[in-house]
């Protein structure tokens, strides 16, 4: 643990940047707020302004989309800066009260909503699940790991329920941690705290390899891109459920009975699409539901306008009153005449959905993750 | 059975309703009951306690114009020795708890704090007080002694109306150094904003389960809804969500409105005793044992985030 | 500026179920997260605050088994110098006062300008020990404390206690003292992982009854003045009438009731 400290000029290969512009060009919440990301490049080459530059406010605006990084001709992250940036804040102890709690939460109840330990298997009351016992003999197929949104957030709540009617239908092997069930740490790491994420990570990855499994199904695109790209030797591969349910469907393991004569657009999470590649897989499962008018954003795939969900944002507020990305995305669906937006992350869903209710729209336009769109044409 | 020293509290100008609680219940346990005044210019308020004891010892001197712990301690103490009394009873309040405990350990005298619920057995108390915010019940076994300390929560006894007529004897200061190592300075008021709850007819009280300011608007909905004003608990002003002055509770305000509909709030005593004189409460909580259920009139165990928009729906309909 | 501050861990029960455990006497502690007690966290900010502003010394304090070590060094990563753990299976079944006792016999003989300790606890709620403390240090107190400056001299320090509601009381007490903190008075600072390890780096002095110069008399039940006999849930006066169903039968019925009262 004594590593020598590395300088950020190192670290990110500050010297790389061309100061193209790129990134600050493509940057999705440059549209609203002053964050200018190319500027935290070029002046964090300067040792002795690194404390000024992490009192900056606008590095809380970055969502760490990933748009800088993968624009960048030199190859290099910029988001990774701004994250740097908020350790020294972090390390400070000067971060605003409701990042603080979020992160105090998952360390003493292991998710960051300020809810007991206890109850984070209450949205799974009356349904049939398997919970898994480490180094069982027998070996169940899937680890599905529900995530802390999903578990605590009485919105998502349902999407978690959804999930479990479809594998249930489809007759998947599958089983749960339980109330043992620890935050992922991804939005810890990118709130800067480095220190709580090792933690995550190593007591994470020895649960989960205790566990006898041949696969780790997740539910939200952050836990998966944590666990896929983040985490150190975890035994088993890892998949997001789109890329599960798209299989069953394509095995034929679930019988889709009623129509959905609805026009539906997906909205593309970063943590999903652009961060990993997974596109098909969700189009695949929603133009599977017959009755299905299925649109695309014009902004879709790598160019998905990121909902501000991530990055830290559902604990810290913007000091910019522009419209948000989330209002002017639900507006570009309503435009194109959908009446449901699909989606398949937590955050996207809970900050489109309140997107819808910021602009009155809620009443014509739901926001609903695939796996519930999925489980209303069983 | 030994006397009862029951210490009345007042302050600026008024005598507070803990005394006479006090009193009350002191008047029931079956020795002599005699109350403690210590002021200036507190004549009128020992008269009027003396309708609930049956002597009033009171102190009328510059040092106990306002509030010292350490004035009231040395007083008490001296007051004590001379008359022997078996049990001397405090308020459980901002002021009791600040001198109490400093009075057992200078006298040796067990003291147990808030009591909720008290019996005696001879001469040696035996009290209930709460553990966990109100959560469970303590029955507590004190240690043998001469003399018993104990403070007693606000409403454990409900005040009666006067019956006694107690002598009321005036006697000298015995504390005749000045305190000079703590000192009153000044009294501060709250501020206070733009809405008074404690004349709102209304109210939606806002408790730790709205999670962030974030979900304040759920509450603001319902609370517009109704016409009503918004109050809160502690924690809600602690996060700095709503103003200090729309507290609600022991440190905040007291409020006696036609409806005090609380919504993620568990009931702690401390906030209770701000709102338990409310005609209606309504509570609705996720958790079922929260003991905001045992003084509500009505309730619904169930997720706020799920009920608050229906009951909005229902309200908004209900008034067409 | 020489301080010190004491805390302790408690169960976070805020949110949880309590259930009486089979003894009766204590509950069941096995689904409960622990952390350290919110007046503490409270109390351990201002002393970090006012060795900021003022430069000095923070020892922290904790009765409490090997399990307190954490709360201890989240207050030692805030910024605390120099921590005492009083560990000993005689402290079991202490009230304010055994507590206080321990406490004081480890006070008495460090260099302090103020003591600060939490108002009151969340699990046993006596609001008693800083109080207490004092007295048995000879020193001047004050509780419900919302409000501290330090005036110029550092002898004395001006200090605001809350009062019912909400009033602030205003007094000047002389240093050395013992401040029963309140919360709400700052906005507490985050510890973050890595200062936590840090902070491991420091000993944490550990001290048992002997050591402090205490016998059997004076901790746990026998230096109490009172022992919890048993717990039981609370006599709720006339239950509330709940209404039963989904949140839109339930907010319907609600609804109904509330406009034949005229209250909507």
């Amino acid at each position: 643990m004594c590593a020598e400290e590395v300088g950020f000029v190192e670290k990110y290969d500050l010297l790389g940047c061309i100061q193209c512009g790129r990134c600050t060009g493509g940057c999705p919440v440059a549209m609203r707020t002053p964050l200018n990301v190319r500027t935290f490049m070029y002046f964090t080459q300067n040792e002795e302004r690194l404390e000024e530059l992490s009192e900056n406010p606008d590095i809380w605006d970055c969502t760490t989309c990933f748009t800088c990084a993968a624009r960048c001709p030199k190859g290099l992250e910029p988001l990774e800066v701004l994250i740097g940036l908020r350790s020294l804040q972090i390390e400070e102890g000067k971060i605003q009260p409701t990042v603080r709690d979020a992160l105090e939460s998952i360390f003493k109840d292991g998710n960051p909503w300020g809810s007991p330990r206890a109850k984070r298997m209450d949205w799974a009351e009356g349904l049939d699940v398997k919970i898994l016992e480490p180094e069982a003999e027998e070996t169940t197929d899937i680890l599905l790991f529900i995530c802390c949104t999903d578990a605590y957030d009485t919105r998502v709540q349902k999407v978690a329920q959804a999930l479990i009617k479809v594998l249930n239908a489809a007759g998947v092997d599958y089983g749960l941690i339980g109330d043992d069930e620890s935050c992922c740490g991804a939005e810890v790491r990118r709130m800067g705290e480095e220190g709580l994420f090792e933690m995550c990570d190593e007591e994470n990855v020895e649960l989960f390899n205790s566990y006898n499994v041949n696969r780790i199904v997740t539910v939200s695109p952050h836990c998966y891109n944590s666990f896929k790209k983040e985490y150190h030797e975890l035994k088993h591969p890892i998949f997001h459920y789109t890329e599960l349910v798209a299989e069953l469907l394509e095995d034929g393991k679930l019988e889709l009975e009623k129509e959905i004569t609805k026009v539906v657009t997906y909205h593309d999470p970063c943590y999903l699409g652009k961060q990993n590649d997974i596109y098909d897989e969700p189009r695949y499962i929603i133009t599977r539901i017959p009755g299905i008018d299925f649109r695309e954003f014009d902004r879709c795939r790598e160019r998905s306008l990121c909902c501000e969900g991530g990055g830290g944002k559902m604990w810290v507020e913007s000091e910019s009153t522009e419209e948000r990305l989330a209002e002017a995305r639900v507006m570009d669906a309503k435009e194109m005449g959908a009446e449901i937006i699909a989606v398949s992350c937590p955050f996207c869903l809970l900050t489109l959905e309140d997107a819808t209710k910021v602009k009155g729209i809620d009443e014509e336009m739901r926001v609903i993750d695939i796996l519930e769109l999925l489980a209303e044409a069983l | 059975m030994k006397d009862i020293f029951v210490l009345a509290e007042h302050r600026r100008g008024e005598l507070r309703e803990i005394s006479m609680e006090m009193l009350t219940g002191a008047a029931k346990l079956g020795g002599t009951v005699i109350a403690v005044l210590l002021g200036k210019d507190v004549d009128e308020f020992a008269e009027k306690l003396a309708g609930f004891a049956d002597k009033v010892l009171y102190i009328n001197d510059d040092m106990f114009e306002n509030y010292n712990s350490e004035a009231y301690q040395k007083a008490l103490s001296a007051l004590i020795k001379e008359h022997g009394p078996g049990l001397v009873m405090v308020g459980n309040t901002a002021q009791g708890v600040d001198m109490a405990p400093a009075l057992a350990v200078e006298l040796e005298a067990p003291m147990v704090t808030d009591i909720t619920a008290l019996e005696m057995d001879g001469d040696k108390p035996k009290p209930t007080r709460q553990y966990y915010g109100g959560k469970l019940d303590a029955h507590m076994a004190m240690k043998d002694a001469d003399l018993y300390i104990l403070t007693i929560r606000e409403a454990t006894f409900p005040a009666e109306e006067p019956s006694k007529s107690g002598e009321v004897v005036k006697v000298d200061n015995p504390v005749s150094e000045e305190i000079t190592y703590r000192k009153f300075l000044e009294y501060v008021e709250p501020e206070i904003g733009d809405v008074d709850i404690t004349q709102s007819t209304l109210l939606v009280g806002v408790g730790r389960g709205i999670r962030e300011d974030k979900n304040l608007p759920v509450a603001e909905e319902l609370a517009e809804a109704l016409g009503a004003d918004l109050a809160a608990s502690r924690a809600v002003v602690d996060a700095g969500w709503l103003p200090s002055d729309r507290q609600v509770g022991i440190s905040g305000k007291t409020v006696k409105p036609k409806l005090y509909l609380a919504i993620g709030i568990s009931g702690a005593f401390q906030h209770v005793t701000g709102m338990k004189g409310a005609e209606v409460i309504v509570a609705i909580n996720k958790d079922p044992d929260a003991p905001i259920f045992g003084i509500a009139d009505y309730g619904i165990v169930d997720d706020l985030f799920k009920v608050v928009p229906k009951l909005v729906e229902k309200i908004q309909e209900l008034k067409g | 500026m020489n301080m010190v501050v004491c805390v302790k861990r408690v169960p976070d029960t805020a949110e949880s179920e309590v259930h009486i455990d089979g003894s009766g006497k204590d509950i069941d502690k096995s689904r409960l997260s622990f952390g350290i007690n919110e007046c503490d966290n409270y109390a351990v900010e201002e002393a970090i605050q006012i060795k900021e502003k003022l430069e000095g010394n923070v020892t922290v304090i904790s009765l409490g088994g090997k399990d307190s070590d954490e709360v201890i060094r989240m207050a030692l990563a805030k910024g605390g110098d120099d921590a005492i753990r009083l560990e000993d299976d005689a402290f079991a079944g202490s009230d304010a006062f055994a507590i206080a006792k321990a406490l004081a016999a480890t006070v008495k003989d460090l260099e302090y300008d103020i003591v600060f300790t939490g108002a009151l606890t969340d699990d046993d709620g006596f609001t008693a020990v800083g109080v207490t403390l004092a007295e048995l240090l000879g020193v001047p107190h004050a509780t419900y404390v919302k409000d501290v400056e330090v005036l110029e001299d550092g002898k004395k320090a001006k200090v605001g206690r809350e009062l019912e509601g909400g009033l602030m009381e205003y007094l000047e007490i002389e240093l050395p003292c013992v401040l029963g903190i309140q919360t709400g008075i700052n906005e507490p600072r985050y510890a973050s992982f890595k200062g936590i390890k840090q902070a491991a780096k420091k000993e944490i002095v550990l001290k048992s009854a002997a050591d402090l110069g205490l016998d059997a008399s004076d901790v746990g039940e026998a230096g109490s003045w009172a022992a919890m006999e048993q717990f039981t849930p609370p006599v709720v006066g006339e239950m509330a009438e709940i209404f039963e169903g989904e949140p839109e039968e339930t907010a319907a019925k609600l609804g109904d009731v509330l406009k034949e009262k005229g209250l909507v």
